[in-house]
């Protein structure tokens, strides 16, 4: 066991025992905040992947903008749901049972892929990955076309948002 | 450098989008009373990216390295996109001025939604294809929530939100898995990998499942179906017309162009779900329906039985000939299915008061006698439902039909002719209050929905006489398709 | 170093804990919860395969970046319509929703 193993699984634990808190807590808010620290989990497993970047995305977009916004609702729709009443759908043991079932069988079926034991390659030092990154995404034999579709999914996004935030009773 | 033929390939979209801008912008200024205009524009928006479309007919090509493909296939689905969208624009005009919500937004979102189907039709590397897919859907739920603060509107937008985010997050896994399996995501990378031999049998496998599973909520079969009756019963009405026909459409397509070209390999395990799938959605959708006495949720449950006769011809997909044929008889069933579709829901929008979540049965009583035309209308576009001779939904039963036998579906077929015999019960009851109950209908203001009607039933009636020239073109434009 | 199987085997379950948590809670936020869940999952496998099979070519980790736009788009607009459901009838449960019955 390295150094590097042991954050992982530490991490990994930490992580998916913050993803359980999210989805069993009954209080609103203690869920959300379980559910920044999963994505913290996520965002050190990224930079343990040797992605800094995508890391440092994911605090920024995942904690500073989603999670935020999902505190917000969670304070503004307050009072909705008593926590002393189970906030789970009848059904939710059948609900576990299945995904605990779909889980190994998809570990299982992995287990027999020889590429599920390989081990990281290393990165030529001598490239700049974010910097081809960046120039993949502008470049039209690249994925010019993509980002540009995002961009107008994001401009769609933020007309919905704010058609749906407009008070039409005053205007 | 982008090339000129790069924006040529996907002039309709480039063209659709900038006229939504557009519209958003000008919207601005055109005065409450006045939004006749942004109708106006949007639908002229619409026709000049179909007249795009229809010039770019029969050329094929690639643009941006393989992210986008025109052929056949693409051409002919954004022309009905387009055409949706237009009978989308036509019937909101009236009906949204009468339920008081007439703003530009409409306009802009649906257009945005009509570029997301079209380049879902035309995407080629599962980057665009799921980006096309949000594309189209995050419009849509806003359109379903139109009017709100309406109750039953929120909620169908709600519904519709929570079950299209969780399917588009397991058709993303479906993506990462296909991705794990062969390092690309554009098909013709994919594509080349699996007959390399260098991609994992078994990943793949695992990402087709997750993509059906994924596309399965979009067009809407049994068991991923649970939205599609609250959601078309709770949106405004042109929405819900649009939905049935646009949006599964768009499923399809993503769907057949998907499986044949990245999965013939999985084929003899694809086919046993697919057979279930179909099946299911037959028989679950035309029971169910009969239990209706809301006409949204009727041509719901009835949407959700169309998805399953269309799937049925596509079972057998992993042999190559039945596939073109597959492929053509979808094509031709979407159209007839598109034509009774909106038929059928413009007699409704024609009759339907302000503040309502349908029709009942019952309201359609004395039509046939009161308004003979939207009676006509209404008895076309339900026999061509049922599928009875001399109306494309025959037509189109019979070429879904006849591939399915092609490809020794006959289990199938015989489950898909006694449903429609079933299915003849509900929809003939329509027929029955509108000619042979007594009642007063009211036809509401305005006169688009009523001519929205008579040219989809007249549509029905008259192309009925020449379905051969018809699926030989859907067949020869998905020639090359692969 | 880590190898690839740990990876995965993680990503799985989160994603299952996410489907989980988006099938069985009752509450609309926090099926909104589970699906980030679902989504974060999906960008540890996309970064996971990129790192150890194919860091040659950039679309993975292209896709992770679409992923990340496209789950904020989606999250503020289903915030929206959850909020906007809110003001209205004053609960986000999921099954409270019935005015819709055939």
């Amino acid at each position: 066991m390295t150094a590097v193993q042991i954050v992982f699984l530490a991490v990994a634990a930490l992580t998916l025992a913050a993803a359980v808190m999210v989805v069993s807590l009954r209080r609103m808010m203690q869920s959300a905040l379980a559910l920044i620290l999963a994505l913290v989990g996520v965002a050190v497993i990224f930079a343990l992947l040797g992605s800094g970047f995508f890391a440092v995305s994911q605090v920024v977009v995942y904690i500073g903008a989603i999670a935020i916004l999902i505190i917000f609702a969670v304070m503004l729709t307050q009072n909705s749901m008593s926590p002393e009443h189970s906030q789970m759908n009848p059904g939710f043991l059948y609900a576990a049972l299945g995904s605990a079932l779909l889980f190994s069988s998809l570990v299982f079926i992995l287990s027999m892929w020889v590429g599920f034991y390989a081990i990281p390659v290393n990165l030529d030092p001598s490239v700049d990955t974010i910097t081809v990154l960046g120039l993949s995404l502008t470049d039209p034999q690249g994925f010019a076309l993509p980002f540009e579709i995002v961009s107008v999914l994001l401009l769609a996004a933020l007309i919905g948002g704010i058609y749906i935030a407009r008070d039409h009773h005053r205007d | 450098m982008p090339t000129v033929n790069d924006f040529l390939l996907i002039l309709p979209e480039v063209v659709l989008l900038i006229w939504a801008l557009l519209i958003l912008l000008i919207d601005l200024w055109i005065p409450d009373t006045k939004k006749y205009y942004t109708a106006v524009l949007s639908a002229a928006g619409l026709v000049i990216s179909a007249g795009c479309a229809f010039a770019l007919l029969g050329r094929t090509g690639s643009a941006f390295s393989n992210m986008v493909v025109l052929d056949g296939f693409s051409s002919v689905l954004s022309i009905l996109f387009l055409l949706s969208g237009l009978a989308a624009v036509a019937l909101a005009y009236d009906y949204l001025k009468r339920n008081a919500a007439q703003r530009g937004e409409y306009y802009t979102l649906l257009l945005f939604s009509i570029a997301g189907m079209m380049l879902m039709a035309s995407a080629n590397d599962l980057i665009m294809v799921f980006l096309s897919l949000e594309l189209l859907s995050i419009p849509l739920y806003i359109l379903a929530g139109f009017f709100r603060p309406r109750l039953a509107s929120e909620e169908a937008a709600l519904k519709y939100f929570l079950l299209g985010a969780f399917s588009s997050a397991i058709l993303l896994f479906g993506i990462a898995w296909i991705y794990g399996s062969t390092g690309h995501t554009d098909f013709p990378g994919i594509v080349a990998s699996i007959d390399g031999g260098r991609a994992n049998y078994l990943l793949l496998l695992i990402g087709a499942g997750l993509l059906l599973v994924g596309f399965g909520f979009k067009i809407g079969v049994f068991p991923f179906h649970m939205w599609v009756p609250d959601t078309y019963q709770g949106s405004p009405s042109s929405i819900g017309a649009f939905m049935t026909v646009a949006t599964k459409a768009a499923g399809f397509a993503a769907l057949l162009r998907v499986f044949l070209v990245l999965f013939p390999a999985e084929a003899p395990i694809m086919a046993g779900i697919l057979w279930g799938l179909s099946a299911a959605s037959m028989i679950f959708g035309n029971t169910v329906a009969i239990a209706q006495m809301n006409m949204k949720r009727l041509l719901a449950y009835s949407s959700i039985a169309n998805a399953g006769y269309i799937l049925m011809a596509f079972v057998p997909y992993g042999n190559p000939v039945i596939a073109q044929e597959a492929v053509s008889s979808a094509l031709f069933y979407l159209l007839a299915y598109a034509l009774t579709s909106f038929g059928a829901w413009a007699v409704m929008i024609a009759l339907e008061p302000a503040e309502s979540d349908g029709l009942l049965l019952q309201d359609f009583s004395g039509l046939g006698r009161k308004y003979p035309w939207l009676g006509a209308a209404l008895l076309i576009s339900m026999l061509s439902f049922i599928g009875v001779p001399l109306t494309m939904g025959f037509w189109g039963k019979f070429y879904l039909f006849k591939t399915a036998v092609d490809g020794s579906q006959i289990p199938l077929v015989l489950i898909g002719l006694l449903t429609s015999l079933v299915s003849a019960y509900y929809y003939l009851r329509i027929v029955m209050f509108a000619y042979f109950k007594p009642g007063e209908p009211q036809i509401q203001p305005g006169r688009w929905a009523s001519v929205v009607a008579v040219i989809c039933a007249a549509g029905i009636f008259v192309l009925s006489f020449i379905p051969t020239p018809v699926f030989q073109f859907a067949a020869q434009m998905i020639m090359g398709m692969k | 170093m880590i190898p690839l199987s740990w990876i995965l085997a993680f990503s799985l379950a989160l994603f299952f804990i996410g489907l989980f948590g988006a099938i069985a809670r009752k509450n609309a936020i926090s099926i909104l919860m589970g699906i980030e869940l679902m989504l974060n999952a999906v960008n540890i496998n996309l970064l996971a395969f990129w790192r150890y099979l194919y860091s040659a070519h950039m679309n993975g980790l292209v896709f992770i970046a679409v992923v990340f736009a496209v789950a904020a788009a989606e999250t503020a607009v289903g915030l929206a319509l959850i909020i906007s459901a809110y003001r209205n009838r004053r609960t986000i449960t999921a099954g409270d929703f019935d005015s819709l019955k055939g």
